[in-house]
Order: structure tokens, then sequence, then C-alpha cells
């Protein structure tokens, strides 16, 4: 950056901070809602950021102490939208080059160079903080994805022999080549003779999910053990009759008792009360 | 390639160890065959703990020598099918749903035996 340039941004630079705090006014975040602070707060921010742009004038460098990225890492950590950051660059944008101007000490004709200098050296910042925010928002995502799915498909051994998978929520493509997967490796691991799938919790049987349940039993029949099917309530048979899936390729069972008492029977154990 | 055919009392037990090619598969049934023929067994026992890989020729193979053994009066099970193996079997289509399976050796004895008595 020009030592000229920097001299008037440092000469001037409570004009500066006016000047963009009028323009940072015009941008309207209560829409969101997500970010509580008080206007102190924010005011504290702006100001800070200021500071902090007006070190970086003078040292000409943007990202070599990291300085610059820690303060946008905390302030999307607070939650403070991405446009406002954006608008607000974009807006000391228009203010430097205001002010510059306005000096007098710099000739127009030098204007479209200093635009570009300008340009060039707040750009750096404005694609950091985008790509930043970005990061962090798919960071979330695939936290929460992986989350999800390791919540998805437990297989629980109850008797020995007797194994049991509660499914709960709606099944696609993805997840249920997860339950297969867990099924089956459940199903080796706990030697399970029985293995009951629990449907309570599948809000809709549709023929696909219905499709992926049979495959899954027919995998662990491959296996060498025996799949019952459990938790079909009323309207769930209702619809699987009148869509004309077929299951009656392996049992099924209204309740998870009623399964398990299949289950302990085709094992041959039995549940005894205690005498005394 | 010949895969080894083991009689234990009225069962035959046979561990298939190596990659299965479509050669060694059909050789493995005419040896099958005539090995229940010779021996007059009731049960067979094919062990797959250790194939990695079953195609759609090898599982239409194992399907028909089940069949063909039935027909000579053995009862064929399959046993320690794979976790990956069932999952392409079943994304080819293939359910085997006429072929009896069990867990492991025992099991899949225990099984014989009990088809066999009951």
């Amino acid at each position: 950056m020009d030592s000229l340039i920097v001299n008037v941004l440092t000469k001037n630079q409570d004009v500066l901070l006016k000047k963009w705090l009028i323009e940072l006014e015009k941008t309207d975040i209560t829409g969101h809602v997500k970010f509580a602070a008080t206007p102190n707060m924010l005011r504290d921010t702006n100001e800070e950021f200021f500071r902090l742009l007006l070190k970086h004038i003078s040292y000409n460098d943007i990202s070599q102490d990291g300085s610059i990225e820690r303060f946008f890492d905390q302030l999307l950590q607070t939650g403070l939208p991405v446009n406002y950051m954006t608008q607000g660059l974009q807006g000391m944008r228009r203010v430097i080059l205001d002010v510059l101007l306005d000096d007098g000490s710099i000739d127009k004709e030098k204007a479209i160079e200093l635009y570009n200098d300008i340009d060039r050296w707040l750009d750096p910042i404005l694609n950091r903080v985008v790509e930043n925010s970005a990061q962090i928002w798919e960071k979330t995502i695939s936290i929460q994805k992986s989350a999800l799915l390791e919540l998805t498909a437990p297989l629980i051994p109850v008797f020995q022999q007797v194994s049991v998978m509660p499914l709960i929520g709606t099944i696609d493509t993805e997840r249920a080549k997860l339950i297969m997967e867990n099924l089956l490796d459940g199903v080796i691991k706990y030697r399970s003779e029985v293995v009951l799938i629990d449907i309570t919790g599948v809000p809709v049987v549709d023929t696909m999910v219905a499709h992926h349940i049979i495959q899954a039993a027919d995998a662990v029949r491959l296996l060498g053990s025996t799949c019952i099917l459990v938790g079909i309530r009323p309207e769930i048979a209702q619809t699987i009759v009148s869509l004309g899936i077929d299951l009656t390729a392996f049992p099924t069972k209204s309740t998870l008792q009623k399964g398990m008492e299949r289950a302990l029977e085709i094992t041959s154990q039995e549940i005894v009360r205690k005498e005394d | 390639m010949r895969i080894p055919i083991l009689k234990l009392h009225e069962y035959l037990l046979i561990t298939i160890q190596v990659e299965l090619d479509d050669q060694t598969a059909l050789q493995f049934q005419e040896d099958l065959l005539s090995k229940i023929h010779d021996t007059g067994a009731k049960g067979v026992v094919i062990d797959l703990t250790s194939v990695d890989m079953i195609d759609s020729f090898i599982a239409k193979v194992l399907g028909d020598v089940v069949r063909m053994s039935k027909l000579m009066g053995a009862q064929v099970v399959l046993t320690g099918i794979q976790p990956a193996v069932a999952i392409t079997l079943i994304d080819l289509g293939i359910s085997m749903r006429e072929v009896p399976t069990a867990l492991d050796l025992e099991q899949g004895l225990d099984k014989l035996r009990l088809e066999l008595e009951g």
C-alpha cells in the first residue's frame, strides 16, 4: 500500500470510522434472530474490526499473523450473519475511497489506480470471511450427519442367540445400507440365530422401505439366521397390503413381545418364573 | 483345482477355501454328486466361511447343487456366508430362498440333524 494513502488514512481515521458506522447502520440484521447482541456489543465489535483493519493498512498484510482470521472466527461463532460482515467490508471500501478523495492530497487521476489498490487489498479479506464461514457450516453439517448415522441402527443382543434392532425414523437408501451392514455384522458378532427388526418407530412403510427390509431379511437368512419383523401397527399392515407388498417370505408379529416369544421358541429357550 | 469332500458318518463336509472360479464350481458339482452316490450320504454341509466373493454364476451352481443333492436324497445346508458376500448376492437380486443356511458348521450340523429326524 502506498505510504501516502496510509498517512492520509491514519490522519483521518476518526472521520473514516464515523462514516463507516453510518454506512453500517444501513445494514439490516434484525431478521436474524440467532444473533442476540446488544447494540453496545455490536458497536464494540465494529470498532474492534476497524482497529484491526487500520493496523493491517499500515502493515499492508492481512493474513500473516492470523488476527483477522481469529476475529472473524469468533464473530461467526457468536452467530453474526455473514451478510453483515460482507456489507461491512464493502462499506469500508466505499468509505476509504471517499475519505481519500475528500482529503485533497491525492489528485483525481490517481483515483482509478487507487480504487484498484483498495480492491486488491480488501478482496482477500472478503474471500477469507466467506470461505471460513462456509467451512464452519460444512463442518457442522458433517458432524451432525455422522452423529445421526451413529444413532440410527444399533443391534442389541437380548438373549443368547436373540438380538433386536429397533428402527426409528424414516428409512432412505443410504440408511438402509447402513442398517443392513450393522445387522449382518451384528449377527456374526453375537452369533444370533434370530434377529427381531422392530419397526414401531418407522412412521411410513412404503414400497421402498419394504423393499429395503425384505433385502435385509434375505441377507440375514443367507447368513443362516432368521429375521422376524415386529412392531407392525394396524395402519402399517393396511399400507403393506394395499400396496401389494409381499412379506410372506418371513415371519411378522405385531409386537416385540410376541416376536420375542417366537424367537425363544425357535432357539428352544424358555423364560420360567422362579418358584417362591 | 479340486475341492476336497470329507465324509463324517452319514454326512459330507466341504469347506471351500479357494477362490471359486466357474470351472472349479462345475467340477465340485460333479464330484459332490458322485460322492453322494458312492456314500449314500443323507446330509451335506458346505462351509463358505473363507469365501470372499460369490458371483451370480457360482450362486446359481450352488443353488443347483442343493436341488440336485435333494433329488438324490441328501439335504444340503450352506454355512458361514460372510456379510459382504450376502450383501453382494442381495444386490445381484439373488436371495436363494430355497437354500437352507446356518451361521457356522456346528449349527449347520444341528440343522441337518433336526431336518433329517423331524
